[in-house]
């Protein structure tokens, strides 16, 4: 057969599945919600997808020229694109996946977790329990200006230090909190990238800063103020941060030893769950830093309201994670959550 | 064409055909279908250029931003600072997953961010793609995301492949190349597809020549045209003519 004969057989089914494209096809929302007709039932548009498939196959066979093989190229590319598309995202299926999904992908990565949390909590507990012993230590860590400003700020004798702050601040501290932690725990997990090098980095480096600071205010006896502060979003920002190193540590565990898989399909998994993990991530420590900023720094409420709240919320945090989609069949890479 | 006509056929043809050795940087993927799709992969220049207009959008944005959310005191700079956040980290994921893989950069530059295997970007991937940036940044200006591209066939940044992404060239549509009509011909032998293709495609592309290119590249088909010069122009039209199946 030659190809205008070709053309003129099969142009009308053509011009149908681009017209259907170009209705339905641009927008998933659109689609779903169920427009007018276009000429063409959706239920019908993968088998015409699939003997447009064909011809392109018998055109390409029968060396047809370039513009006519380039035309049902693009019309297929089209129709891939709207066929293999990932189903649009979901409000329930968002709220299902921080309740019940994220817990159990920690949990299903418990080894890289229980590795993130070793190396952030030695360093900073270690460090902790050795500056209460030799408290001139510090200086060897923090330079005088950081140990300056933190004493400055959990100063017992001054209440009107930065604990005590207007509403106007307690916004702006908000602003920071959210930009500068929620991109360490993102770097945390990009980290892993490099062999797992980075996310080691981090996490050693912020238990090693947070164990001098906490440690050194304990030994000048400004710890009352300082526990008080961060006892409200510890519970979220520490366990934040040992999730993003987890996710880091699988990626850096999968780019160096990828088991029975190709290195490349190893990253592209540990990315996909990486991602969630992200995600959640992302969402705890924006709670964190709302925490953070209106919560903690109410200088009024009296200490054990303080800490009765964060034992609460520990314990939140910690049941979450521990029960929180427990007996839920594992959602297997879902692409949408 | 009868179904089972169709199933008359001994195998799919579109994978039967000899592999055209190619020159560009596409990415063949072969669809479930079993059919090639072609994706033309963007080299780095392209890719950076788009991400320098999107720079330059997110700073006239900021400025905007902060001229009005300046007047408002503490508060104002807290929502500055989250809506730094959400443009520093949030710009591309949403656009690239939410906008058919396009920042407005992306877009400007004629680029489109999709799945390996040709299918849109899904959230997930453009996530990865998108936090893997802190990765490529390093040591300084996406060094390591260039080096990773240069090395890469398809051009993939590092977080490319951990996402399994590409940045492809959106094809503009084509306006249909016209054949200049000329009495059809056959050729005086049988041709090989990728022969004919090649006669096809000077048939359509030649009138954009001038008309010593035209006999310049006609020449070279001396010993398929008998003649040369002008006279050789038009017999490979005419055969490009009959090639399509006009008579």
């Amino acid at each position: 057969m030659r190809q205008e004969q070709f053309v003129e057989r099969h142009k009308v089914e053509w011009d149908a599945f681009e017209r259907w494209l170009h209705a339905r096809g641009e927008n998933p929302r659109a689609a779903r919600r169920g427009a007018a007709p276009v000429g063409l039932d959706d239920g019908e548009v993968p088998a015409r997808y699939r003997r447009l498939c064909q011809q392109l196959a018998l055109a390409r066979r029968r060396g047809y020229s370039a513009p006519l093989l380039e035309r049902l190229q693009a019309l297929i590319q089209r129709g891939h694109a709207v066929l293999y598309r990932a189903p649009a995202p979901r409000w329930h299926r968002a709220v299902e996946f921080l309740v019940a999904g994220f817990p159990q992908l920690v949990r299903s990565q418990a080894g890289c977790m229980w590795a993130s949390l070793l190396l952030f909590a030695v360093p900073l507990v270690g460090l902790f329990v050795l500056l209460q012993f030799k408290p001139e230590l510090v200086h060897q860590l923090l330079d005088p200006r950081q140990i300056a400003q933190a004493e400055a700020m959990f100063d017992p004798a001054d209440p009107r230090q930065a604990l005590g702050r207007d509403s106007g601040s307690d916004w702006q501290m908000f602003g920071h909190y959210v930009m500068n932690n929620i991109s360490i725990g993102l770097r945390t997990f990009a980290g892993g990238l490099l062999a797992g090098v980075g996310t080691i980095l981090v996490l050693v480096a912020n238990g090693l800063n947070i164990g001098a600071v906490a440690g050194h205010l304990q030994a000048i006896g400004h710890g009352e103020p300082f526990w008080r502060f961060v006892a409200g979003h510890a519970p979220l920002e520490l366990t934040a941060i040992v999730i993003a190193g987890g996710a880091g540590l699988r990626l850096g565990l999968d780019l160096v030893a990828p088991g029975r898989r190709r290195r490349r399909d190893a990253l592209v998994h540990a990315g996909r769950i990486g991602a969630r993990l992200c995600l959640g991530v992302a969402a705890m420590l924006l709670l964190a830093a709302f925490v953070e900023a209106f919560w903690s720094s109410t200088q009024s409420l009296p200490a054990w309201l303080k800490y009765t709240v964060s034992a609460a919320l520990w314990l939140l945090v910690l049941g979450w994670l521990w029960r929180g989609g427990h007996g839920r069949a594992a959602a297997e890479d879902g692409d949408a959550s | 064409m009868p179904p089972q006509a169709v199933a008359a056929q001994p195998r799919p043809a579109g994978t039967g055909t000899a592999p055209v050795p190619m020159l560009d940087t596409y990415r063949e993927v072969l669809t479930p279908e079993g059919v090639a799709l072609h994706l033309p992969a963007a080299g780095p220049v392209p890719r950076a250029l788009a991400w320098l207009v999107d720079l330059a959008a997110r700073g006239g944005l900021m400025l905007a931003l902060g001229m009005v959310l300046g007047l408002l005191g503490g508060l104002g700079q807290g929502l500055y600072l989250v809506a730094l956040f959400l443009v520093f980290w949030a710009y591309p994921i949403v656009f690239e997953a939410a906008w058919h893989g396009q920042t407005p950069g992306k877009r400007a530059l004629g680029l489109r961010v999709v799945a390996g295997d040709g299918a849109p970007v899904g959230w997930l991937p453009a996530v990865v793609r998108n936090l893997m940036r802190a990765v490529d940044m390093l040591p300084f200006g996406y060094a390591a995301g260039l080096l990773a591209c240069l090395c890469d066939r398809h051009g993939r940044r590092l977080g490319d492949q951990v996402a399994d992404t590409l940045v492809v060239h959106v094809l503009p549509r084509r306006i249909e190349p016209r054949l200049p009509a000329a009495a059809a011909m056959a050729p005086p032998q049988a041709l090989q597809p990728d022969e004919q293709a090649a006669l096809v495609a000077f048939g359509e592309r030649a009138p954009r020549l001038s008309p010593g290119r035209q006999a310049e590249l006609a020449a070279l088909l001396q010993p398929l045209t008998g003649t040369a010069g002008g006279e050789g122009v038009r017999r490979l039209y005419g055969m490009a003519n009959w090639l399509l199946g006009r008579r």
